[in-house]
């Protein structure tokens, strides 16, 4: 699926940033199974619902295994808790550490999931636009590096292969070749430097330095990002005003907590359970619009 | 109303013993369309920098430089920023950013323009300059031509006054580079933009100019109207550069009006036949291709060949087949973007057909690539020679002596110790060549090799080209310059589709074109036969006179 058919994507880089930004704090910040287990929903749906099942087959044969490993490490190595379950090499393996080690697993491949979701719907433009805000300079020098390594990577085939049209790398030694490659890298530097002379004049041309550089960005903030960026905020005080009252907190040793059952903490919850699925949510509503429109149609 | 004003402008770079320009004066008018001349190292460059305050280089100015009616120097820093456009030489590296739409939005952001503002003039822009279907494109996709389009734009974006390009078009192709001379002239038609230009090829630009300033040794040689500096300067080395019609037209001894376009170039040539009174058309037709069947060793057959670059990509070459024979010299000519440099890629083992043969007799390929700075790799001219010299098993003492005898032979020892990206287009381009004549190949592969090179370096490129071939060396070269292939082409032919099509001399090649053909040719069509050099159309008219 491409970047551009993510509907979740199209929300204003802001509110973006804002969303994974709460959503990932808490995710690292809290023990309590039933948040984790939501935020690691929430990142499995949405990787589903905007990959193919090609690629959804490959992250699970990475995924899959990861959580295994991360759960038996625990046990292995933590021998706290006040249920034994057997002995190995005379330490005892406890149901407590066990249930940490999975607890972990899931708080690992669900900050995983969610930071995968981010770095997909977060292209280079809109960490430009959000960095552009603070300096619009720095926004500049971003920009102006993101196109250079396309091009040194061009200019190194076009050294490689000239050279190689005129007898170059046709050595059979291994310390020949790497002093071959030495030599066309210094030459690429050379011509880094060379052409960067002629950007910076075709930049101050362009009245790179004069005084009050604004930034400019494509993204608008719409009525729609102000809804989602409401709903976050609204969401997120929810659960940290939770978190904040002890409502879920939990621990592993030496014996393992109830989970907290009041009202307060349903709430809790809840408001964090939404916000995991929102872009699952979102998605899922964008697509069947589509249906909807084309039915139509 | 004078936009600007040059007032007895000399300079003189702070190592320098001599002034690179020395007191110029010339006055440019609200809306003019100019265009700047010169050989390589006239001080073109020198000048339009000196234009745009933030570009000037360091050294001694005297004189004056006004631009609307102000001192150079009086001008704000944003006026002098917004006011004056620049666009440089190279496409790749006067790009800024990373994005269509940021390197359009560049210029205004500096200007601090507010956020609206920037979005409408951007669209504007990218719909009046057709690049509106790549705004959100990455920039590293564009092609040569669309890049130096991205970069007008991107200066237009700020609603300039007055518009300096430095050689914007000569890294581009003939078609890319039309199309952008065709812009300029929409800009100043339509926007009333004025334009100052520095250009060496002039067969599309000077039909379009109001002024012409020819720069020779730093000095003004000429300046006016297109017409008076032909009549001035008519049999100049710089005239070379000129449009064929005019070329032929001062050659034939005209006078009166100089014709500058294709047309004007036919009405003048079917005058003089009449007035030659040739009793029937007279045949172009020559020696020269019977002298090249004689020759016939194939030093490089290409048979049947087929290529792609993935299994499910389209094929680039397509049953493509070319014998190409000892000391001869062949063109292949052809659209940009068909597949042609994959020919060369192919005949230097660099592509491997999947179908066909390639053979190469036993001897020895090089290819020197379309932009031969690739092929320096050391910090002087010397240095990479004497590499070369060694990698092709030069004993020790005499790489020496044999480098400076190639240096010799083209004409380069004085280049020797300089650092390979301190040459101009053509002095990189023999430089390049005696490195790879270092491997004293059999057969010299050669990517557009006149492309950002001046006329002059061009006939001395043409030169050396022929003494390699008298040598026995068999030539093939890639180019869209037709006007090379036809004057010093042994054999022509096109590429299309993925095959090498109807090989020939060029006076046959040529003349059965239409549109793929010389300037020469078009102008002598149905008046002479098979001319299709200016110097053909000069031998046939002395013939009947």
């Amino acid at each position: 699926m491409n970047r551009n058919d993510i509907a979740f994507a199209r929300f204003h880089p802001t509110v973006l940033f804002f969303y994974f930004f709460c959503l990932i704090l808490f995710t690292v910040f809290t023990q309590n199974p039933v948040l984790l287990l939501s935020a690691l929903c929430g990142g499995i749906l949405f990787c589903a619902v905007t990959n193919t099942a090609k690629k959804n087959l490959a992250a699970a044969k990475l995924y899959v295994p990861m959580f295994l490993l991360v759960s038996m490490t625990n046990p292995i190595f933590s021998h706290s808790g006040a249920t034994p379950l057997f002995f190995m090499n005379d330490n005892p393996v406890t149901l407590e550490a066990l249930l940490c080690g999975v607890d972990l697993a899931v708080q690992v491949c669900a900050v995983m999931l969610i930071c995968g979701a981010f770095s997909r719907v977060m292209e280079s433009d809109k960490l430009l636009a959000l960095f552009g805000k603070l300096s619009p300079r720095l926004a500049t020098v971003l920009s102006m590096a993101l196109r250079f390594i396309p091009l040194l990577k061009r200019k190194w085939g076009e050294i490689c292969e000239a050279q190689r049209a005129l007898g170059y790398f046709r050595e059979e030694s291994f310390f020949d070749r790497i002093a071959s490659y030495a030599r066309v890298f210094s030459a690429l530097v050379t011509w880094a430097l060379e052409s960067s002379v002629d950007t910076a004049a075709s930049m101050s041309a362009r009245g790179y330095e004069l005084a009050g550089k604004k930034h400019f960005s494509l993204f608008r903030f719409t009525r729609g990002d102000g809804i989602m960026l409401a709903l976050t905020t609204a969401l997120s005080a929810v659960t940290l005003f939770g978190i904040l009252l002890g409502k879920a907190d939990f621990d592993f040793y030496p014996r393992i907590s109830e989970i907290n059952t009041d009202i307060f903490a349903i709430i809790t919850y809840a408001a964090f359970g939404t916000l995991a699925l929102l872009p699952f949510i979102f998605e899922v509503k964008e697509a069947l619009k589509w249906k909807y429109l084309r039915s139509k149609i | 109303m004078e936009i600007l004003a040059l007032e007895n402008l000399s300079f003189r770079y702070p190592a320098e013993e001599k002034d690179t320009l020395s007191h110029i004066s010339l006055s440019i008018e609200e809306g003019d369309f100019c265009v700047l001349c010169g050989t390589s190292g006239c001080g073109k460059t020198t000048l339009m920098k000196l234009i745009k305050r933030e570009l000037a280089p360091h050294g001694t100015l005297s004189g004056e430089i006004r631009f609307c009616g102000k001192a150079q120097g009086e001008l704000s820093a944003r006026e002098s920023a917004a006011d004056i456009g620049y666009v440089l030489q190279n496409p790749e590296a006067q790009i800024v950013t990373d994005k269509v739409w940021h390197e359009l939005s560049f210029g205004l952001e500096n200007l601090g323009c507010g956020t609206e503002y920037i979005r409408l003039r951007i669209g504007e822009m990218a719909n009046y300059f057709g690049i509106a279907h790549m705004f959100r494109e990455g920039t590293s996709h564009l092609s040569g031509g669309q890049k130096q389009l991205l970069s007008l734009a991107a200066v237009m974006a700020m609603s300039p006054k007055l518009l300096l390009l430095d050689e914007p078009t000569s890294q581009l192709d003939p078609i890319a580079a039309a199309d952008f001379i065709g812009t300029l002239k929409k800009l100043n038609r339509e926007l009333g933009t004025t334009i100052i230009i520095a250009e060496h090829r002039l067969e599309e630009l000077l039909p379009i100019a109001d002024k012409v300033a020819v720069l020779e040794n730093g000095a003004l040689a000429a300046f006016g109207t297109p017409q008076k500096v032909c009549r001035e300067l008519g049999g100049t080395p710089i005239f070379a550069g000129f449009p064929t019609a005019a070329r032929i037209w001062q050659k034939l001894g005209g006078t009166g009006e100089a014709p500058l376009t294709v047309r004007e170039g036919r009405k003048f040539l079917e005058q003089r036949v009449k007035i030659a009174s040739l009793s029937e058309k007279t045949n172009a037709k020559n020696e020269k291709n019977t002298l090249t069947e004689q020759k016939s060793t194939p030093a490089l057959t290409l048979a049947e060949v087929f290529f792609r670059y993935e299994k499910s990509a389209p094929d680039i070459l397509r049953g493509a087949s070319l014998s190409l024979r000892e000391g001869e010299f062949f063109c292949l000519l052809g659209a940009n973007g068909a597949g042609k440099t994959t020919v060369l890629r192919a005949a230097a083992g660099l592509a491997k057909p999947y179908k066909g043969k390639i053979k190469a007799h036993g001897k020895k390929t090089v290819l020197l690539p379309q932009n031969v700075q690739n092929v320096f790799i050391k910090s002087t001219v010397r240095e990479d020679i004497e590499d070369m010299l060694a990698i092709y098993g030069a004993k020790k003492d005499e790489i020496g002596e044999k480098a400076f005898s190639l240096a010799e032979k083209l004409g380069v020892t004085h280049l020797l110790g300089k650092h390979p990206y301190d040459l101009s287009g053509g002095e990189a381009q023999k430089c390049a060549l005696a490195k790879v004549l270092a491997a004293s190949p059999d057969i010299l592969l050669l990517d557009e090799p006149t492309k950002a090179i001046d006329p002059a370096a061009k006939r001395e490129l043409a030169h050396i080209v022929r003494e390699l071939c008298r040598g026995g060396v068999a030539v093939l070269a890639v180019t869209h310059d037709v006007e090379f292939a036809a004057e010093n082409a042994d054999r022509c032919a096109l590429f299309f589709d993925g095959e090498i099509l109807a090989p020939a001399a060029p006076q046959i090649f040529f003349s059965a074109n239409n549109f793929y053909t010389t300037a020469a040719s078009r102008i002598s069509r149905g008046i002479l036969e098979n001319a299709v050099t200016e110097s053909d159309v000069l031998r046939l008219l002395e013939v009947a006179k």
